[in-house]
């Protein structure tokens, strides 16, 4: 009320809201009679609202003077063509029956197609492609199916597509329309306002159906190749000024442009490739752009210094240890630590095997970690010591998988399991410590 | 050998490149200027060379102080010309060398002398104006002695260090691309259909071509093969194995996590 006095409004405007107003307060203190108050509750009945159930309703019973049977009465639905009469159960009160049509006629609604007649037909609707016998197929379809046009097309005796048969029920129609009223009056109907178009139907269908196909890999590869895109776009944001271009091949993939994209998918997908490729490569780290851009800066520079720098970008996170291990792994795998031929591709490749290095070394982290919580036992005399073998149940599976290039570290494991598993726990605490040095003394004859 | 790339700090050529560089960035009419203004973004133009030493023990014609004679070089990777590209390479000697500041201002990009001793030669590679205005500098140890010490040394066989590496020009100028876009010896980005700069008609000075390039070259017979399907055989290879692997504990992990109460290694494992 004050508020209305400083806002100049007139007091007492609506009694309504004086009504809610009065209400609120005694709400919540009585709960109306009539029905339980959890039944009340449920139709949301307890807060101050206005109660938007007539509550009085809800327990009224009818009137006593009325006597109500039922009975069992044969009726007739004036939506039937035929006139088939059925049974039902009916509500009689004092012995009169309902009147009345069946309830559900009503919703018997069907389309309204537009008739016309052979003259018309010859004077504004002849199409090259359509006969007037095709035409008249199509609209007979048209009223019996009720403009469903799938099953329409189903039925049509020839084959024509969804979108032609549209294309031409919609064209005849609207010429129908525009012959039959003046044009003034009919510029406002959809037909005439948003005409079908049918190549835009086509190719959105298509769109739609390449989108919904694409592979797990496909749509992986996609969302890469935006990640790239915008990576690329930021640091080139970051690196030189507000006005840059994506990349062509990428602005002709983004899936955001659906339609356009999608097309240029599957038109291209030769340039597809190595961009997703590039993608793929460098989805990982996010210190690549970073050192992209500062290479780019440079105006001339050796392939090996770019390598070095993207290496050191990728190993930022990993300490020094398991650099070491990186490096390790390479020269096991018989790979050079720095590639003697450094092409784009090449030093690509290294580049890669060395993050999945670092994934491979991460997950053996994990691994071992989730042991090290599982078993109770701890085997703490033999914990490991970078670069030495995992320990025994991987140990093992080791073996099998890398037979070869992993020789040296395959006979490491294999020794190291052999001593382990066969004599039992506790003689294996004073091989051990042995053991481990075994390892790490042919690991610095090696070098 | 470690190859590195100039820094910032070479106060002469930045005050050059700086006066060069103001000429670039202005918008003149020249059309050489624009040409140089113009760059290609996202491209990058790269050089693969070869640049090492090739060392002669000289056996009986030896002496204390000159035991072999040696050339260290600069050369394209598939013996192509250099001089589109590299308008001068100038080699840094060990100070006991006289003039130990060797410029070399046309290809064959090389120098050979006699010495005893070993050291680090460094190998500055000047480019032509529309190319690049810094200097690249790499390091390369001048090798005498063979690996294996076993006997005397032959005459005949050289010992040979040779170092494969590409130049990289990111956004290269417009005109230099059109320079260089059929150049055998530049490796030249793949261009959008329908982007055609024509190259200038440059001069044919075919009798200078033929000895810019080291295809027939003396000791062309002691060049190294670098052959990148190898390195990339080898680098998928060791991929997949990774792959693999990682795929392995991955799936072990996805096990673990379904049987976190284990008081042993399972049995099976064993």
């Amino acid at each position: 009320m004050d508020a209305k006095d400083i806002l100049g409004l007139p007091k007492n405007q609506l009694p309504i809201p004086q009504e809610k107003k009065s209400r609120p307060p005694k709400e919540p203190q009585r709960k109306p009679d009539g029905i339980s108050r959890e039944v009340y509750a449920l139709t949301g009945g307890l807060a101050p609202l206005m109660p938007s159930v007539d509550v009085s309703q809800l327990k009224r019973r009818p009137p006593s003077d009325e006597k109500v049977t039922w009975q069992w009465l044969p009726f007739t639905n004036s939506a039937r063509k035929d006139d088939l009469q059925l049974f039902h159960w009916v509500r009689v009160v004092n012995g009169v029956p309902p009147t009345g049509d069946y309830a559900f006629a009503k919703y018997n609604k069907s389309a309204n197609i537009i008739k016309y007649t052979d003259e018309e037909y010859e004077k504004y609707l002849t199409d090259p492609a359509w006969t007037k016998e095709e035409t008249d197929q199509l609209f007979d379809l048209c009223e019996r199916f009720d403009l469903r046009f799938i099953v329409i097309a189903d039925r049509f005796p020839s084959s024509r597509t969804v979108e032609e048969l549209k294309d031409r029920y919609y064209s005849v129609s609207r010429a129908l329309l525009s012959a039959r009223a003046p044009p003034a009056d009919i510029t406002g109907h959809p037909l005439v306002k948003e005409p079908y178009n049918i190549s835009q139907e086509v190719e959105r269908k298509r769109a739609l159906s390449m989108v919904l196909s694409q592979t797990k890999q496909q749509e992986r590869k996609d969302t890469e190749v935006l990640a790239e895109a915008k990576r690329i776009t930021e640091s080139r944001m970051a690196a030189k000024g507000p006005e840059e271009s994506e990349l062509p091949a990428v602005a002709n993939i983004g899936p955001d442009n659906s339609q356009r994209a999608i097309t240029g998918d599957a038109v291209t997908p030769s340039t597809a490739m190595p961009s997703s490729a590039i993608a793929a490569s460098s989805t990982l780290m996010a210190d690549n752009a970073s050192t992209l851009a500062s290479l780019r800066m440079l105006r001339v520079y050796l392939r090996t210094y770019a390598l070095d720098q993207m290496v050191q970008a990728a190993s930022a996170s990993a300490g020094l240890r398991t650099i070491k291990r990186v490096e390790q792994t390479l020269q096991e795998l018989g790979v050079n630590l720095k590639p003697k031929v450094p092409t784009k591709a090449v030093c690509a490749e290294h580049l890669e095997l060395r993050k999945e290095i670092l994934t491979l070394l991460n997950l053996q982290k994990q691994l071992q970690y989730k042991e090290a919580e599982g078993t109770s036992f701890q085997d703490s005399p033999y914990s490991e010591t970078p670069g030495t073998p995992k320990r025994a149940p991987r140990g093992d599976q080791d073996r099998p998988f890398m037979p070869d290039p992993l020789g040296f570290g395959g006979d490491r494991f294999g020794k190291r399991d052999q001593k382990r598993k066969a004599p039992g726990r506790t003689s294996e605490a004073a091989q051990s410590p042995s053991q481990s040095k075994r390892p790490r003394k042919m690991k610095a004859s090696d070098i | 050998m470690s190859a590195r790339k100039q820094g910032d700090g070479q106060p002469e050529d930045g005050g050059a490149t700086a006066g060069k560089r103001l000429k670039i960035a202005k918008f003149s009419e020249d059309p050489e200027k624009k040409g140089l203004s113009r760059r290609l973004k996202d491209a990058e133009i790269s050089l693969p060379i070869v640049y090492g030493t090739i060392a002669f023990y000289l056996g009986r014609k030896a002496s204390e102080s000159q035991s072999h004679k040696w050339t260290v070089y600069v050369r394209g990777a598939t013996n192509e010309d250099l001089s589109a590209v590299i308008k001068r390479v100038v080699f840094q000697l060990h100070p006991s060398f006289n003039n130990p500041t060797r410029v070399m201002e046309a290809p064959p990009f090389e120098l050979s002398e006699c010495g005893w001793g070993e050291f680090e030669i460094a190998i500055s590679l000047f480019f032509h104006p529309d190319v690049c205005d810094k200097q690249l500098d790499l390091y390369h140890h001048l090798k005498l002695y063979p690996e294996d010490e076993s006997g005397p040394q032959s005459t005949k066989k050289p010992v040979v260090v040779e170092s494969y590496d590409e130049i990289v020009f990111p956004d290269p100028s417009e005109a230099f691309y059109a320079r260089v876009q059929n150049n055998p010896a530049v490796i030249v980005p793949r261009m959008p259909a329908g982007f055609n700069i024509s190259a200038p008609v440059a001069p044919e000075n075919t009798s200078e071509r033929e000895r810019g390039d080291t295809k027939d070259h003396p000791l062309s017979q002691w060049f190294m093969n670098f052959s990148e399907a190898d390195e990339l055989l080898k680098l998928a290879a060791a991929r997949q194995q990774v792959q693999a692997h990682i795929v392995k504990l991955r799936r072990q992990l996805s096990v673990m996590d379904g049987m976190p109460q284990l008081s042993k290694p399972a049995p099976a494992y064993e």
